[in-house]
């Protein structure tokens, strides 16, 4: 199976992660992989980062998307627990990308996403347009979808991506219904509850402008995301959008 | 009409070791008929299910079981309802069951998996080669160890193990032969592939969790796994076709 559609994948990581192991994590067994899937550009994050040591997560990506700068676009990833140091890795990795891609992971550092060290970061991504990719899960009191759309409407500009959508089928729903409430909501497709007939009624609730193609590649597999779009029924423009149009547009690819 | 990126996947004899039919009280508009299961079924090219009911994962066991009956077609085996009790066991023996589907949790069916009050229908169930499907959220690790360490003959497989089973799963599949697992949720990067070069192909079953979960996602995953093609028609179908043919077909307490 291979996607006949070149793919834009807004959700990857580099690394390992502690509790399960990791197969074919490298970035060449990774490109490897996106070759055979027909996976053209990949956006990371550090799972380093998203786990324990943001600094350190952060120097990791700068040489791969050096190596491979075709291949691999870099979030920096923030995390709010030491006050001012989200921005500092912002400011210090700024030349990742333009405009800047963001990673915020409140589940894993365990800080609510509307609290008030998370402030500048959002400042910073509206004063950018920085694209903002968090993870998120149903019903979450540090990053349910519904916490979105006030920090939304504050931070118009910031271009903000639903990691996972909620994850399971309640939290899609309420990732729907903030998306449905401010327009720079974005719903990512990466996940692993695979829920029939999902993404049909994402696209009959939003449309298909603001859906993207997210893998979380190396963690999860690729292969099951692009099962799930390739045979939805939605139509082929729509698919073409999810795939690959609609990250590039974000990121200034096209 | 079959999704043309599985064409592929018409040749390979898929069996669907997870899915469930009938109405749900949980899962709404997700829940598929018969009619309504075969269509999703032919969509992606399964030839045929291991099939449990929702009734009686939801509400009766006895009840459920007599609706599986009535909703079955010829390309579905059944999974059937059991619970520790001699004369449910004895009234499931009529039925020749080759495959159970065991739901012990408190909001189910809400029975201890122990000796005490389940050895008798583990007796049973090894006894006659009833493949026995049950969730790792149902038995958790230790329940499912000891299971296997007092039946090692029981052909288990467990269902829904997840992403990051891996270092429980793996030293469990080494040590019992017969357990296997289904691939509806061992979804991450490359785990299907590594399994396969580690550990052979033998004791992973195809499986999607239908209705809830579309097919597309665990049958991408095997068609584009690099495994060689005994081993991606062994996971499709043929090692459940294996087990399948070593029940015993139930018969007499």
């Amino acid at each position: 199976m291979r996607s006949p559609i070149a793919i834009a994948d807004c959700h990857g990581h580099l690394g390992v992660h502690p509790d399960f192991p990791a197969y074919k994590a490298s970035p060449e067994e990774m490109i490897a992989v996106m070759d055979h899937l027909n996976i053209e550009i990949l956006a990371i994050t550090s799972t380093l980062a998203c786990y324990n040591d943001c600094p350190r997560g952060n120097a990791e990506v700068d040489p791969v998307l050096r190596q491979y700068p075709e291949r691999f676009l870099g979030y920096i990833t923030v995390n709010p627990n030491p006050p001012g140091q989200g921005v500092a890795e912002l400011q210090k990795w700024s030349h990742f990308h333009s405009p800047p891609l963001i990673k915020m992971h409140p589940g894993l550092h365990k800080y609510p996403v509307h609290g008030k060290h998370y402030l500048p970061i959002w400042e910073y991504a509206h004063a950018t347009d920085a694209v903002v990719l968090v993870h998120t899960w149903d019903s979450d009191p540090n990053c349910g979808p519904l916490l979105f759309p006030a920090i939304a409407r504050a931070h118009p500009h910031a271009r903000i991506l639903l990691g996972h959508s909620g994850v399971t089928w309640r939290g899609y729903m309420q990732a729907i219904e903030a998306a449905e409430s401010a327009d720079n909501l974005y719903l990512d497709l990466s996940g692993s509850q695979n829920h029939r007939l999902i993404l049909e009624h994402c696209v009959e609730r939003l449309g298909a402008e603001r859906i993207l193609f997210g893998s979380d590649l190396p963690f999860l597999e690729a292969a099951m995301t692009i099962g799930r779009v390739l045979t939805a029924r939605i139509s082929d423009t729509a698919k073409e959008q999810i795939l690959r149009n609609n990250f590039l547009r974000l990121v200034k690819k096209i | 009409m079959p999704e043309s990126l599985f064409t592929e996947a018409a040749d390979w004899n898929l069996f669907d070791v997870n899915v469930r039919v009938g109405s749900s009280g949980i899962h709404g508009e997700l829940a598929l008929d018969t009619n309504g299961l075969l269509s999703e079924m032919d969509r992606f090219f399964i030839r045929r299910a291991l099939v449990s009911h929702w009734e009686s994962e939801e509400y009766d066991a006895a009840l459920g079981n007599e609706a599986l009956a009535r909703d079955l077609d010829p390309r579905m085996t059944p999974a059937w309802s059991v619970l520790p009790d001699s004369q449910f066991v004895a009234a499931l023996a009529l039925r020749k069951p080759v495959a159970v589907r065991i739901t012990p949790g408190t909001t189910q069916h809400n029975f201890s998996l122990a000796a005490w009050p389940s050895g008798e229908m583990f007796d049973y169930l090894q006894q006659h080669g009833v493949i026995t499907l049950i969730t790792v959220s149902d038995i958790g690790w230790p329940g499912l160890t000891m299971l296997l360490e007092r039946f090692p003959r029981l052909p288990v497989v467990l269902l829904e193990t997840g992403y990051r089973a891996d270092r429980h799963l793996l030293p469990l599949l080494e040590r019992f032969p017969l357990l296997h697992f289904d691939s509806a949720t061992y979804l991450a990067h490359r785990q299907l592939e590594a399994f396969v070069e580690s550990h052979g192909a033998e004791q992973l079953l195809f499986g999607t969790r239908l209705p809830l979960f579309t097919p597309a996602a665990s049958l991408g995953v095997l068609a584009s796994s690099r495994i060689s093609d005994a081993a991606r028609l062994a996971i499709a179908g043929g090692n459940l076709q294996r087990l399948l043919a070593s029940a015993h077909f139930g018969g007499a307490l």
